[in-house]
């Protein structure tokens, strides 16, 4: 089995811990970065070679302007820009990168203008991407809710961290015959169906009670060889305890989270607690930190820049959320454009606490049809 | 009463840089068990893995205590695990053949409940608890309104576009603390309570990873619920339990001992030891729970008891009784 020591991770030190003032907002979170160092004698996912180089990660504390991390100088960046120029943004890209949740959607609900500007877009020769930290479904299920929504969009340009956390294990050679406990929702356990992995746990595992008693051992299955964590609406203390054995106890067992969000809007009427909680469960009963796999890593960035063969400095990141969309889009250094149509609002964004800027800000994505029509 | 800080508790003990490189743990012998006794007034006692596992009595606790009570030593029971209410583990240590009186225990549980009276936590305003029915009857036997707890463990969000997830906007502290019961429900009230609420406080009653919460293995502790809340607030909750000495004021107040002329004794670096050293008193580990020889002697440990032995018997044992 691929341990740790085979596939060097370097895990970037975290962004400052949030103050414990009861402001709504805040923008420093404690994350861990996957950063991918592969060693050349392994095979890739794909017949090319998938060689993800070690990014640099941005370092978001309030207080330092530029900061070295690892070789890389990461610049002070300038204020947001308001977007006044879309003809001029979207020529110079070749990519769009959307994360969804406040950006395409607001729960089930389509957000105004974005079949159209979509459309544009693609007559405009450009390539969509969707990737999402939402990991409840696997991206055929989000395909499905595309279409739903009378969105042309194909299976394979959707990228969610259900689908990154298979994708992982695939890269690192993840052997067949270990398996995969998951703490999380349906869309997890699809992409590892389909990628050929064997798991366990999962929605059903929501429905076993424990007894702590006399005499009363939980068993599990030695076999497993990676633990992975993402939202769960059916999280409970049976799965805590199932996967805290797993990582203690199974020699080189894999800690793996889908998404580190604090909060998520499942419904367009308020926030709920996100994956954050449940990865922040099991880092308090193992004392261990996970490998992200979703945003703000750059995994995915560059699983896709590598298999659609992208430069990312023709990329643009178009999101909701600076602590992950945008800081997503900077680690992987392309463009980057905030919309307020989710989680941010202009006051977060200029608040003297945050310090990640986007490039650019605008209200939402249909912006891109009215700002001074784009004529190429 | 003067207001003890609060240090969020750092579960791992090798980031400990602030304690001073202490000398190696002593292993417990003869000469120096006598030499423990001679100097301690007062031994405090952690229970999970020193005195029970989940409700199996470790060897030769009876007798041990026994000896030193008629030795004149005063016994107190610091307990992270807040499940029970003083009351109730006045009960189990009875049930247990041990005779220990309410005021001898201090639970997390109830320093939850005293840490709001001596804050002043104001009466119209609630408590929204993730935890046992212990925390709950230590806030209400302080005289607070306690919402959640094992009420709870059984209710279930509503997905549908036009359902709203209420919470009650009084909701001015939540405390968590472990919460076999946990779920969703509970993590999304206390997130938007914390979240929402202006002013909210969030406390926890102790982060320890991991106990001995049945006597054959290890189970996740209330560290993993205050980290669950963590993740989804970005907030750091006020630690009440050990290793935070806010206890130590509480018995210093019942005995009239000096922190020099106690010891505690326990079996986890990072709560019992680091609270005993936080406070100035002499440190004895047990290797009859979570931490093994291996764990104390690991080069990453910086957290060293002045003495370890293998069971609170060995005390007994050793002084030759």
């Amino acid at each position: 089995m691929a341990t740790k020591a085979a596939v060097s991770v370097s895990v970037a030190a975290s962004i400052t811990a949030a103050s414990s003032s009861s402001s709504k907002f805040v923008i420093n979170t404690p994350h861990r970065f996957l950063c991918l160092k592969r060693l050349s004698s392994f095979s890739s996912f794909s017949a090319s070679a998938l060689a993800i180089k070690c990014t640099s990660i941005s370092n978001c504390s309030p207080n330092k302007s530029a900061r070295s991390m690892e070789g890389f100088t990461t610049r002070t960046r300038a204020s947001a820009q308001p977007l006044e120029n879309a003809s001029e943004l979207i020529a110079s890209v070749e990519t769009f990168i959307f994360d969804c949740d406040g950006v395409i959607w607001k729960g089930d609900k389509l957000i105004d203008g974005v079949p159209e500007t979509l459309d544009m877009l693609r007559s405009k020769g450009k390539r969509l991407v969707f990737v999402t930290n939402n990991s409840t479904k696997s991206r055929k299920q989000y395909g499905k809710k595309f279409e739903t929504l009378g969105l042309n969009v194909n299976e394979e340009e959707i990228f969610a961290s259900s689908f990154a956390a298979a994708a992982y294990l695939k890269s690192i050679n993840f052997p067949k015959d270990k398996k995969v406990y998951v703490i999380g929702e349906d869309g997890i356990l699809k992409e590892l169906e389909l990628a050929g992995f064997q798991y366990l746990g999962g929605p059903e595992d929501g429905g076993k009670k424990i007894e702590l008693k006399p005499g009363f051992l939980m068993e599990h299955d030695k076999d497993v060889g990676a633990v992975v964590v993402g939202f769960d609406r059916y999280f409970n203390y049976y799965k805590v305890q199932y996967g805290t054995l797993c990582i203690r106890e199974n020699p080189g067992c894999l800690f793996i989270a889908t998404n580190r969000d604090a909060v998520t809007h499942l419904t367009d009427a308020q926030e709920w607690a996100g994956g954050g909680s449940m990865v922040g469960a099991i880092c308090g009963s193992t004392q261990r930190e996970p490998l992200v796999v979703g945003k703000p890593s750059t995994f995915m960035m560059d699983y896709l820049a590598n298999k659609f063969g992208i430069l990312k400095s023709q990329i643009c990141m178009v999101g909701d959320r600076l602590d992950t969309d945008i800081l997503f889009g900077q680690n992987g250094g392309c463009k980057t454009l905030l919309v307020l149509s989710g989680v941010t609002s202009l006051s977060m964004l200029q608040s003297p606490s945050n310090s990640i800027q986007p490039d650019f800000y605008t209200n939402k994505i249909s912006d891109f049809l009215s700002i001074k029509a784009a004529t190429l | 009463m003067e207001q003890v800080s609060m240090e969020a508790t750092n579960p791992n003990p090798s980031s400990m840089s602030g304690v001073a490189a202490a000398s190696a743990a002593e292993l417990l012998c003869c000469a120096n068990a006598r030499a423990l006794l001679d100097s301690v007034d007062a031994f405090l006692f952690d229970c999970d893995g020193v005195i029970w596992k989940g409700d199996k009595l470790i060897d030769g606790v009876p007798q041990t205590l026994d000896m030193l009570r008629s030795k004149g030593k005063k016994l107190v029971f610091v307990t992270n695990n807040s499940t029970k209410s003083r009351i109730q583990y006045a009960n189990k240590f009875q049930s247990l053949g041990l005779s220990v009186n309410q005021d001898e225990i201090f639970s997390s549980s109830f320093a939850a409940a005293m840490y709001l009276k001596v804050n002043q936590f104001p009466p119209h305003k609630k408590v929204y608890v993730i935890g046992g029915e212990g925390i709950v009857q230590e806030l209400q036997l302080a005289g607070f309104t306690a919402l959640g707890g094992p009420e709870d463990a059984e209710k279930r969000a509503q997905w549908k576009s036009n359902c709203l997830f209420e919470h009650d906007k009084y909701v001015g502290a939540v405390v968590v603390g472990l919460d076999p019961d946990i779920n969703y429900y509970k993590l999304q009230y206390a997130t938007l309570c914390i979240r929402e609420n202006p002013g909210c406080l969030f406390i926890a009653t102790n982060r320890d990873s991991v106990g001995h919460m049945t006597d054959l293995q290890e189970w996740p502790g209330a560290g993993c619920m205050v980290a669950a809340v963590c993740g989804s607030t970005e907030q750091e909750p006020i630690v009440v339990g050990k290793p935070s000495t806010f206890m130590m004021d509480f018995l210093l107040q019942k005995f009239n001992v000096s922190t020099s002329r106690m010891c505690m004794v326990g079996d986890r670096l990072d709560t019992d030891i680091l609270f005993g050293q936080n406070a100035g008193c002499k440190t004895l580990l047990v290797l009859s729970g979570v931490t093994t020889q291996s764990t104390l002697d690991d080069p990453s440990n910086s957290i060293k008891p002045d003495y370890y032995t293998n069971k609170v018997s060995d005390i007994l044992s050793l002084l030759g009784e």
